[in-house]
């Protein structure tokens, strides 16, 4: 054998020491890196709204996009069982899934109650379809719902948010004045840090009037700044005004809905 | 000089004779004028994929974002350089092969720069963007497809123009008319190439390079079955041996692999839904040192005696087929239009396919279903793609012997005809 050889055996096999040195880490570095195919658009809306609040809103989108994604729609019950209606047509790998509550009062207890029905339909969502990331839209009191599972139970679910929408989501419930903290304010500023640090996160605010969308004032969404500015990868904060800017309104809102197009939608 | 006997001998006179003709020996000493642009644009390409991005093989495993500075500001420098070399090849291909082709027909060193000159002119007539042409805007050039995939493209450019050079020089008599029949033939390619490049992009949506690799990319379908991998494989190393360097992906395949790996992580055990793919057998198996099992072809060089051509070249060319970065073995040797060492080319992969895929298939080896990193060493990418599998990686070893054996013979009878041919293009 020639020496040359020799060298180049020897070459080659440097090569691979640092793989053989890195091989026990592998597994743990190829399922933090994972992502599935299966990257669901979940969607919640706000009190006294049900499953099916978003049926326009997804036709909409649905219309204007080249793919139709199929829509699911969940309902927890106050027990903690889930019902289901709509389709996860197979093949669909953006598909919508509507998680509603039974018990959809406003308020402060009730919206935290609705965060932990959450976390409970988001791991049996999870452990059916096996999807480990997600986007996410919340509308009104469901952008709370939403925040708060981020804040508390999605680490536990090894599951990376990737996007998130808030529209009007009251991060200071109704109260306009901005020197008063309520409960759910303090709530949320306090888990802030455990939000996931690569989320993107846009905030729409409705403005009917110069202090809010009619039902929850401008001060209450713009607090959303305190929460997430610094603490994720993005967070940009729009305000929406026009035809349908009232609090109800907002998720037909031509203009939401082309932002939803735009960010949310893959 | 020790005689080779029946099919070598045979094999060597028809290297020889293939490497005497004109068309062929212009194309040869192009392909090694453009080695060391080669070699630097893989160097770079290699550092690029393997240290500096997040799924090199070297990023992840030395953690190179942990202690390297200025990571972002020495990728953009890379690419740069990269795109300067390797990124133009196409028309570096074409200039030299029409300068070549009539540096034996004049002795005026401005007529063979013409030809070089017009030739990446009206190949450039092709690569131009639409949008900027139709709407009357500055004219953009564009310069996607002009890179290793435009090699083929640019030689094919290179031997018309030439040619016709050369036709149009053995039509003059006297060297005084020289500057009428030059003038004659560069005005009518330039005003010709520009017509057709015209009424292409007016008819077609996309540069011709981009509509050539489309063409070249078309046969290539997603296939399971033996016969389907061995013919994707033939058919790479054709286009390989032909000058079409760069990588040809097929599409389907990411989504049949993020099923394997869903598969693995979701599950106990190693099931792999789709083990007889392109991905778990050719790109593991098939493709040491960039497709064609180059690293074999640099083992049987180096197992071969004495210095020459090819032994410089394979020194230099060393640390970008360790990361499976072929083309500076591909253009140096070259192994581009060789018909000897065309065969290893071809026939080595579809050993190595042939054997690993039985191997696979009987489960004596577990399919790779982990992400493979760029710049992998060759052996290495099955042990690490199935998570450590010991079967794999001597499965690989295997791979790596046979292939290093079919190479070894045909590198010897390379080395004979260089020998025949008289050494006169190490001096070209």
């Amino acid at each position: 054998m020639k020496p040359k050889f020799w060298v180049l055996l020897g070459l080659l096999l440097l090569a691979c020491l640092p793989g053989f040195w890195w091989r026990p880490h592998q597994e743990a570095v190829v399922r933090a890196q994972y992502r599935s195919e299966l990257d669901p658009i979940i969607l919640v809306p706000g009190s006294s709204a049900t499953q099916n609040r978003f049926n326009a809103l997804v036709k909409e989108l649905n219309h204007e996009t080249n793919t139709t994604h199929s829509l699911l729609r969940v309902e927890v019950m106050t027990d903690g069982t889930l019902k289901y209606s709509g389709t996860l047509a197979a093949g669909d790998d953006h598909p919508f899934i509507v998680v509603g509550f039974q018990d959809r009062h406003d308020g402060y207890a009730n919206i935290v109650k609705q965060a932990k029905w959450f976390t409970i339909a988001f791991k049996k969502l999870q452990a059916t379809y096996h999807f480990n990331h997600f986007s996410a839209m919340g509308h009104s009191n469901g952008g709370l719902v939403l925040t708060l599972f981020m804040e508390n139970d999605l680490a536990a679910t090894q599951t990376h948010a990737d996007k998130l929408m808030t529209i009007a989501a009251p991060f200071n419930l109704e109260e306009a004045d901005p020197d008063v903290d309520t409960p759910m304010f303090k709530l949320l500023e306090a888990g802030r840090q455990r939000l996931p640090k690569n989320l993107v996160v846009y905030s729409i605010a409705g403005s009917k009037t110069f202090t809010g969308d009619g039902i929850v004032p401008f001060d209450s969404v713009n607090r959303g700044k305190y929460l997430f500015q610094d603490q994720v990868k993005g967070f940009t904060q729009i305000t929406v005004t026009g035809a349908n800017a009232n609090h109800a309104d907002l998720p037909e809102n031509q203009q939401i809905v082309g932002l939803m197009r735009q960010d949310i939608l893959p | 000089m020790q005689m080779t006997q029946g099919w070598g001998s045979w094999l060597i006179d028809l290297e020889v004779r293939w490497q005497r003709n004109r068309q062929i020996t212009a194309i040869r000493q192009t392909l090694r004028l453009s080695f060391p642009f080669v070699l630097l644009g893989s160097l770079a390409q290699f550092v690029d994929e393997a240290w500096l991005q997040t799924n090199g093989y070297y990023y992840q495993t030395l953690h190179v974002a942990k202690w390297l500075f200025q990571l972002r500001a020495l990728r953009e420098y890379l690419r740069l350089i990269s795109a300067g070399t390797l990124g133009l090849m196409a028309m570096f291909m074409a200039f030299g092969v029409s300068f070549y082709l009539v540096a034996p027909s004049t002795e005026r060193i401005a007529d063979r720069l013409l030809a070089g000159i017009t030739a990446v002119i009206s190949l450039k007539f092709f690569n131009v963007s639409r949008g900027s042409v139709l709407s009357l805007q500055p004219v953009k050039w564009v310069s996607t497809n002009l890179g290793l995939t435009g090699i083929l493209m640019g030689l094919l450019v290179g031997l018309l123009v030439g040619n016709t050079y050369r036709w149009g020089l053995a039509r003059q008599q006297r060297a005084a008319d020289s500057l009428g029949a030059m003038f004659g033939i560069t005005s009518s390619w330039v005003l010709g190439a520009a017509l057709l490049g015209l009424l292409w992009i007016s008819t077609q949506t996309v540069s011709l390079n981009a509509a050539f690799v489309g063409l070249l990319r078309a046969p290539l379908q997603l296939p399971h079955f033996l016969l389907g991998l061995l013919g994707v494989s033939a058919l790479t190393s054709v286009y390989q041996w032909l000058g079409v360097l760069g990588p040809l992906t097929i599409s389907g395949q990411s989504m049949i692999t993020t099923q394997n790996l869903a598969a693995v992580l979701d599950h106990r055990g190693w099931q792999v839904p789709h083990p007889l793919t392109l991905h778990t057998i050719v790109n593991v198996y098939a493709q040491f040192g960039g497709s064609g099992m180059l690293l074999g072809l640099l083992f049987a060089i180096f197992l071969t005696r004495g210095a020459c051509r090819q032994q410089r070249v394979a020194w230099l060319s060393l640390i970008p087929t360790l990361g499976n970065v072929g083309a500076p073995l591909m253009v140096g040797v070259p192994v581009v239009l060789s018909p000897l060492l065309g065969i290893p080319l071809l026939l080595a992969p579809l050993a190595t396919i042939s054997v690993s895929w039985l191997c696979v298939r009987l489960a004596w080896v577990p399919a790779v279903a982990y992400p493979l990193a760029t710049g992998t060493p060759g052996p290495l990418l099955a042990y690490l793609g199935t998570g450590g599998s010991w079967p794999a990686l001597l499965l690989a070893l295997v791979d790596l012997a046979i292939s290093t054996a079919i190479y070894y013979p045909f590198v010897k009878w390379h080395r004979l005809a260089q020998l025949k041919e008289g050494g006169a293009h190490d001096e070209a």
